[in-house]
């Protein structure tokens, strides 16, 4: 018998994707952020290695003792096991010197590995695996290299995994004070090209001048640094005030693992 | 069509945008060439379900951003771009560059209008970022069209109507 091959036309084919991608549009973000969740979860072998490797390049090492290819594979597995043990000791003493500090007393810390950073284009964000995601919620601060990288912007407790919003994402904004104008508190917000802006500063900030985020209860018990002033210019509109760009303590496309600040954690 | 390939390649490039390249704060849309090449080098009818899978798939790695624009954008624009090529024929590679700029830099704006009704916010820097990745991807396409129409066992020279 001959296959009956159903025909479809080229608008009932543009008219159908279009409705679907309609759908998508329209449907909470909550419930399609999922998909995109699960893309990362499945490929996060293939993603990290692409990472990995754009890390290298970038650093331009140079691997003059590579490991020839008649060493056997116990000493592979011996390399392989030492480099595990460095991680850990690394990761201990992180958590050591956080534990440690007197303002963070009290204070519960998850650290969380990084899946590629997309931090140049037009959003700024992070996705992190965290092996603890008790206690994790929205808006909780992000460490990265000792300072103030950003806030949880969702969490996904089934596949341990959560959202990023950094510091210079457009949605970001967050309560912050300049060093050297004592007591104004301002707004800083995320302009989304590896930087943040704060509008209408009083007095003219010098370039290089630290920037910290202010203390939020529950959720930042001390002010910590979350950036340094790179440009400041005048005002367009009002021309006596000053507006700052303002760009990350530390480079965050280079970041490994960061920590996430669970103030109050649930014993 | 050969559409295990095309998933295949899909994926792949898929995949190297969001980790290979993300760390790049420059780069091109990889996913933009592949739109431009299957609109050019295809039928109408299979531009049209190639344009909105590889908008879905760049929806997959869009995030922040909520998934809808970039399907559609992709969707519509690859479209328009595939109608178009039967009346002009995009053959030269200078052509194929022009082709690939234009439709990023639409494609780019309708996205960031799509994410904007929904409620997201628009980046500042948003002009630079969209020409940006445009010129890479410009500058690079035509050159990678070669390798993509090996994968996929498209004649090049192949022009239907």
């Amino acid at each position: 018998m001959a296959r009956k091959q159903t025909k479809v036309s080229r608008r009932m084919l543009f008219t159908w994707f279009m409705l679907t991608g309609l759908i998508f549009l329209f449907t909470p973000q909550t419930l399609t952020s999922k998909f995109q969740l699960a893309f990362v979860h499945v490929f996060r072998w293939p993603l990290s290695i692409g990472a990995d490797l754009a890390l290298t390049a970038q650093t331009r090492q140079t691997l003059t003792d590579a490991p020839g290819r008649s060493e056997t594979q116990y000493l592979n597995y011996i390399a392989s096991l030492e480099e595990t043990l460095d991680q850990q000791r690394r990761k201990f003493a992180k958590l050591y010197k956080l534990y440690n500090t007197y303002v963070w007393e009290g204070t519960d810390f998850a650290l969380a590995d990084v899946i590629p950073a997309t931090v140049g284009g037009a959003r700024n964000e992070l996705t992190i695996s965290c092996r603890k995601t008790n206690g994790l919620v929205k808006d909780h601060f992000v460490l990265g290299d000792e300072c103030i990288i950003g806030t949880i912007s969702d969490v996904f407790p089934q596949i341990s995994k959560a959202r990023v919003a950094l510091v210079t994402d457009p949605a970001s904004k967050i309560r912050v004070k300049i060093a050297g104008l004592a007591g104004l508190k301002y707004i800083m917000k995320g302009s989304g090209n590896n930087s943040a802006k704060v509008e209408m500063v009083k007095n003219e900030v010098k370039v290089g001048q630290n920037v910290f985020a202010l203390k939020k209860p529950g959720f930042l018990d001390a002010p910590m640094i979350v950036g340094k002033v790179s440009e400041c210019k005048r005002n367009q509109k009002y021309p006596a005030l000053w507006d700052l760009t303002v760009v990350p303590a530390c480079d965050v496309g280079q970041l490994e693992d960061v920590a996430v600040i669970i103030m109050n954690p649930q014993k | 069509m050969r559409w295990l390939r095309f998933a295949v390649l899909i994926l792949a490039v898929t995949v190297l945008q969001k980790g290979l390249l993300a760390r790049w704060s420059s780069k091109p849309d990889l996913l933009i060439i592949l739109l431009v090449f299957f609109s050019i080098y295809c039928n109408t009818s299979e531009a049209i379900i190639s344009s909105f899978t590889i908008g879905f798939a760049a929806d997959l790695v869009g995030s922040p951003m909520p998934m809808g624009p970039q399907m559609i954008s992709f969707g519509l624009f690859g479209t328009l771009l595939a109608y178009l090529n039967r009346v002009i024929a995009i053959k030269r590679m200078p052509f194929q560059a022009l082709a690939i700029f234009v439709t990023s830099v639409l494609t780019g704006f309708l996205t960031h209008l799509l994410a904007y009704i929904t409620g997201e916010p628009i980046p500042s820097n948003i002009y630079i970022v969209v020409l940006v990745t445009s010129v890479y991807s410009s500058i690079v396409g035509p050159f990678l069209f070669l390798p993509i129409a090996w994968w996929m066992r498209i004649k090049v020279n192949r022009y239907r109507r």
